[in-house]
């Protein structure tokens, strides 16, 4: 198992880390912020660099978006820890969520980007921030004196900040160490598995096909004798779908062409030369067919989760009202327009 | 095959006895009925036992109920009524359940162990739940059940203040000890015979501290029972000893055994060397165990202090039933005690003092019922005496008359308690017999103070008292204890007259007690006065003027009482006709014993009895067979010069008593001179004796001398053995448990209850899991 | 420099399977933002940062999650993204509540308040 950095960069760079990390945390008297966050910025440039190095020389360089979204996410994520005010560590996490939806686009899950920052920036993180803003009182701008102590100060930083890079540390080396053992699918199996999940979906083929024209030898869109586009999949003419296996229909997809049934009854194969390139599953589709056909009792208890949530925190954040019975009846006789002496005012 | 072999034996020791009569006790001839007991399946007898066992537990029942009413006394009465009945069924019929020999009532099995020994010999150990039923047996069971009975009534009425909780408490714990009794009486082995013991030692304890919200009580109930376990523990180590040396603690088989039978006829020759130590011992432990159930020296204290109790248990507990179970536990096991070299003398020896010095402390007393107390201890006295002198029969007669007349004078006292709210001081009371209602009191309590004192001819107590005197004085080495114990017999008579001269008869007096019962029992309507009687019998007092009492008014006994006084009265002076029947035997209780375990007579008391009934032949024919030594006093037979001995001795202490204590006039016997109740002749002379009088009114500072010998040094080793447990014993326990407190400090504070403390060591945990995880990774890839 | 190019959308077609070093790259951003949040979570006092630290860890965890997804070509790991969604909603929602609760009591958010567990 091969390091695929040097053991002394990463180790090196933990550490400084971890000291850029112990001086940005909160603390009375003297901040060290700035210099802590430049420290910790420049350990993880650090990593990237050395890891970019050797991306280079195989020539599996990220895209440099890569790059600014992880500056962001983990600048931003630094903020969240190290802020003495709870109302800008959540704002500063809706950013380090953000960015990581850019991540997430870069890694060509677009679903989940969007999932993530409607479901975490746009409801837990208003959550919180409803939260924050209830418990604790508006501070005086720029005073930090009447800062609640336990914002101000970090706890045993020093201990929690080893152990944290210490973890890092050991995953990294784990990580980096065993990512040679991995096998990734080709490019063929990909495909093959693409087209599977395409061949599902006979609907979809179909509606396409009948908007792609079809093409003669020469590569010109064949026209009928009233001039109109000739489509892969004519108006009388349908998709042929396999006999259904465990309820599903598919279509066969030999070699980039299927079996048109024809209005007499007769069949013929499309053109695979006709096929549209753009015909394929999006990530939506295939995040949708996970779910729903491989995971269907997970969404259930996922589902039985939330609603238990829900009736608890409903239940645990009621506050107990407690009118007293003299209370009751003042706000009785008020209705009532009496006053005090029960005479009528 | 057993009844030969007694047989022989029986014929040898009577032969031993002719060749060798100048041993001192081993002149014995053995009837050797106790060997010949036969199993019978009579299970009825049970019922004498199972009887009680119902009334304990209905009394519980009804405490549980809250009954408040009389109900638990009518149960006891019933129940133990019905124990008698059984009991004289079992005595009128008992020549027809057995032929007339001892036999022995199988119940069900108790313990019954068998085992390999050490030497590969099979051992049992078999203690069933069951009778031995010989006349012994029958004589006590009937005096138990009997009186039992008629002071159960009498406690309806006695206890009639405490009706509830306390009542029902009362009688349960009354018929658990009838059922203690009967079991000890009746048992056929040793150890059931302990578990009686023990257990008429709990109904004691628990009926001394009846009034268990009085310090004294409970004071004197703890003292019955401490005293009482240092004799019990001599009894339980008898017994060890006897199962250890005979393999057995069955009665029936222990007097059947070769080996004891063998020891008989070695004791009966005089060769006491021949018997191994161990079986002597065994009649030396159990005799303390008897010293201290039946209060003899140097366990007596107990007993007078036991009178804290109700007056009913003192009667039938503490001068009728249980101080006589050492008597019957010498008499059941007597041949153990013939075999024993030092037992029987020894016995005769503290009985005789015992009686001396308690007579002497009873002389100084002023409470009339530790009087009583302590005239008990001197008449167990002379039962021990009677005991170690051979004489079983006197000594069971003795029980037998004692146990009515020592009843009777108890109950009296009670009755002058129970109407004097509390008052026992004879120097408070005075003319008690003149009051109105009171008059068989009276007449109850001259019977029993005659019989008490022993005069000549019309009481039981002569009788009986005689015949342990007559035995002292012909047997050989016994004269000195014969003195003493008429000596005794005077002093006996003196303060037991001094009581009723002081309280019972004279000018018209009372101070009451400090016991105030408020309803004055008005709403019993069993006492059959009105409040116009009080202040007539107070009119008519001489002093009675110049003593307001608060409104307090002596109330007389109700019917109950006066039945049992009169019952028991009669059945004291009934007893001396049991004198004169079956005279062969030496009266009816000779004929008794004579068939029993305790079946052994002096050949000289047996001359001396032939002489007394067949006249001067046999004074002749005793002659010879004493062989030299004394079989009479002053020429004539020893019976007969008892009458006169004993009974000349008792009139005198009786008008000396009269001189000293008596009211002027004819209640004085025309001696007396007292006229008012706390002062009389008596004061006079006391002074001339020096502090003397007052010592013996301490009780010879008996008690304080067992607390300086015994009680402190005990309670300095009890106070060491407290501080060692509390700083050594203590200490290694607390430090055992202090030392997983001082390694659990050491990690206690990573439970700081900080979230943030458990989440860093789930991190840590983590850290170090994913560590040598990596390592092994590694170390894995690299090779 | 072949990284720096139009980013591809996989609406049509999965891209090329993406190199084992660039995977490596989106790791150690993930490693990173789960020791942060780690850290925040022990070292600060305010109990609703460290639900915030916890949720930077699950975002840790999605990232990954989402990594391997697109390195494997397999969609399950984006389900089970949505999964850490749910239970990341449920968790803010309930810790959110007891955290309110706790403040009614005490009026402090601070956890150093509430040590009745200690030893």
């Amino acid at each position: 198992m091969d390091a695929l950095i040097s053991p002394l960069v990463l180790y090196s760079a933990c550490a400084l880390g971890a000291v850029g990390v112990v001086l940005a945390l909160p603390r009375r008297g003297a901040s060290w912020r700035v210099p802590g966050t430049l420290l910790a910025a420049i350990a993880g440039g650090v990593v990237v660099l050395a890891l970019g190095l050797v991306a280079n020389e195989s020539g599996q360089l990220p895209n440099i978006y890569f790059y600014v979204f992880a500056a962001l996410a983990l600048g931003a994520a630094l903020r969240v820890i190290t802020h003495h005010r709870p109302v800008y560590s959540a704002l500063y996490f809706i950013l380090t969520i953000i960015a990581s939806a850019g991540l997430y686009v870069l890694l060509a899950a677009e679903f989940m980007a969007f999932a993530l920052v409607i479901i975490y920036a746009g409801a837990i993180l208003i959550t919180y921030l409803f939260v924050i803003m209830l418990a604790t009182q508006s501070p005086v701008e720029g005073d930090d004196e009447f800062q609640a102590d336990y914002d101000a100060k970090a706890r045993e930083p020093a201990l929690a900040t080893l152990a944290g890079f210490v973890l890092l540390a050991v995953l990294t080396t784990m990580v980096f160490g065993g990512l040679g053992s991995l096998r990734a699918p080709s490019g063929a199996q990909h495909a093959r598995i693409e087209r599977l999940a395409l061949a599902t979906m006979p609907q979809k083929i179909e509606r396409v096909l009948r908007d792609t024209p079809r093409r003669d030898d020469s590569g010109e869109p064949m026209r009928d004798a009233d001039g109109r586009a000739v489509m892969m999949v004519g108006p009388d003419e349908r998709v042929v779908r396999l006999p259904a296996i465990e309820g599903r229909s598919m279509v066969n997809i030999a070699e980039g062409s299927v079996l048109v049934e024809m209005p007499d009854g007769g069949t013929r194969m499309t053109n695979p030369r006709d096929w549209p390139e753009e015909l394929g599953v999006s990530n939506v589709e295939m995040v949708g067919r996970n779910l729903l056909a491989d995971h269907p009792g997970t969404i259930e208890i996922a589902g039985v989760i939330l609603l238990m949530a829900m009736l608890g925190a409903t239940v645990l954040s009621r506050r107990q009202v407690e009118i007293d019975e003299e209370a009751k009846a003042h706000e009785a006789r008020r209705l009532h327009g009496l006053d005090e002496e029960g005479v009528a005012s | 095959m057993l009844n030969g072999t007694t047989s022989i034996l029986g014929t040898t020791l009577a032969g031993v006895a002719q060749h060798a009569p100048e041993s001192s006790h081993g002149l014995v001839e053995a009837a050797g009925h106790g060997a010949q007991a036969v199993s019978v399946g009579a299970a009825w007898i049970g019922w004498i036992v199972l009887l009680p066992v119902i009334g304990c537990v209905m009394a519980g029942l009804a405490a549980a109920l809250k009954i408040n009413s009389k109900l638990p006394a009518w149960i006891t009465v019933g129940c133990l009524g019905g124990a008698f009945a059984v009991t004289l069924t079992m005595f009128l019929g008992f020549d027809s359940i057995a032929g007339g020999d001892a036999f022995v009532v199988h119940i069900y099995d108790w313990i019954n162990v068998s085992w390999i020994g050490a030497g590969g010999e099979p051992q049992a150990l078999v203690a069933n739940i069951g009778f031995y039923v010989d006349k012994l047996t029958i004589l006590w069971m009937l005096f138990v059940t009997g009186l039992g009975t008629l002071i159960a009534l009498y406690a309806s009425e006695y206890m009639a203040h405490d009706v509830g909780a306390g009542y029902c408490r009362f009688f349960a714990a009354f018929n658990l000890f009838v059922v203690s009794m009967s079991c000890l009486v009746m048992a056929d082995n040793l150890i059931l015979l302990y578990l009686g013991w023990e257990g008429v030692g709990l109904c004691s304890y628990l009926l001394i501290g009846y009034f268990y919200k009085k310090p004294s009580a409970v004071a004197a109930a703890k003292k019955a029972f401490i005293v009482n376990r240092i004799g019990d523990l001599g009894l339980s180590l008898g017994i060890y000893l006897t199962f250890v040396h005979f393999g057995t603690v069955q009665y029936s088989e222990l007097f059947a055994s070769d080996a004891l039978q063998g020891y008989l006829a070695a004791a009966g020759s005089g060769d006491f060397a021949a018997i191994p130590a161990t079986a002597q011992w065994i009649a030396l432990l159990m005799m303390v165990g008897a010293f201290g159930k039946s209060a003899q020296l140097p366990l007596y204290v107990w007993l007078p202090d036991a009178m804290e109790g109700p007056t009913p248990v003192s009667a039938l507990i503490h001068a009728a039933t249980m101080v006589t179970a050492g008597v019957f536990l010498i008499a059941r096991v007597y041949p153990l005690f013939l075999a024993s070299e030092y037992a029987l003398p020894t016995v005769a020896w503290v009985g005789t003092l015992t009686a001396l010095l308690a007579a002497t402390i009873g002389m100084a007393q002023f409470d009339i019922k530790r009087i009583m107390a302590y005239s008990t201890v001197s008449q167990l006295g002379y039962m021990f005496a009677g005991l170690g002198m051979l004489t079983t029969t006197g000594a069971a007669f003795h029980v037998l008359t004692h146990a009515f007349f020592k009843a009777l004078l108890f109950l009296c006292c009670g009755a002058v308690m129970h109407g004097f709210a509390g008052q026992l001081d004879l120097r408070k009371l005075s003319g008690v017999a003149w009051m109105k209602g009171w008059g068989i009191v009276g007449v109850a309590m001259l019977v029993g103070c005659m019989n008490l004192s022993g005069l000549p001819y019309i009481t039981s107590g002569f009788y009986s008292k005689d015949m342990i005197l007559a035995e002292a004085f012909v047997t050989p080495g016994y004269a000195a204890i014969g003195w003493i114990l008429v000596f005794t017999a005077g002093l006996t008579a003196y303060y037991t007259f001094r009581v009723f001269f002081r309280v019972f008869v004279g000018p018209r007096y009372f101070e009451p007690g400090d016991e105030h019962h408020a309803d004055e029992h008005s709403d019993l309507g069993e006492h059959g006065h009105t409040e116009g009687d009080g202040h007539a019998a107070l009119a008519h007092g001489h002093d009675a003027h110049d003593h307001a009492h608060g409104g307090f008014h002596p109330h007389p006994p109700g019917w109950v009482i006066n039945l049992v006084l009169a019952v028991l009265a009669l059945c004291s002076i009934g007893a001396i006709g049991l004198a004169y029947i079956e005279t062969d035997h030496h009266g009816w209780v000779g004929s008794m014993i004579g068939e029993s375990s305790a079946a052994y007579h002096s050949p000289y008391a047996e001359a001396a009895h032939h002489a007394h009934v067949e006249g001067v032949e046999a004074h002749a024919v005793s002659g010879p067979a004493g062989s030299g030594t004394p079989s009479g006093l002053f020429g004539m037979d020893a019976h007969t010069a008892m009458i006169y001995i004993s009974g000349g001795v008792a009139i005198l202490g009786v008008l000396l008593a009269a001189f000293f204590h008596g009211p002027v006039g004819i209640q004085g016997l025309l001696l007396g001179g007292r006229r008012e109740a706390a002062t009389c002749r008596m004061d006079r002379v006391a002074r001339l004796f020096g502090p003397i009088p007052r010592w013996a009114e301490n009780k010879w500072y008996v008690d304080e001398f067992y607390h300086a010998v015994l009680v402190t040094p005990l309670r300095v080793i009890a106070h060491l053995c407290h501080l060692f447990d509390k700083f050594v014993i203590d200490g290694i326990v607390d430090g055992a448990g202090k030392l997983p407190r001082a390694l659990a400090s050491l990690v206690r504070p990573s439970q700081s209850g900080q979230l943030q403390g458990y989440a860093a060591g789930m991190v840590g945990g983590i850290a170090v899991l994913l560590f040598v995880a990596a390592i092994i990774v590694l170390i894995g890839g690299g090779s | 420099m072949t990284g720096v190019g139009p980013v591809i959308l996989a609406q049509a077609d999965y891209p090329e399977a993406m190199g084992t070093i660039t995977l490596a790259h989106y790791l150690f951003v993930s490693g990173a933002m789960f020791a942060l949040g780690l850290i925040g979570f022990l070292t600060r006092r305010n109990m609703i940062i460290m639900f915030l630290c916890t949720e930077l860890m699950f975002q840790a965890a999605g990232l990954a999650l989402i990594a391997f997804s697109r390195y494997h070509l397999d969609h399950t790991g984006q389900t089970f993204v949505i999964f850490v969604l749910t239970v990341a909603a449920a968790e803010a929602a309930m810790a959110l509540a007891l955290v309110i609760l706790l403040f009614r009591k005490r009026e402090s958010l601070s956890t150093e308040d509430w040590t009745e567990m200690s030893g």
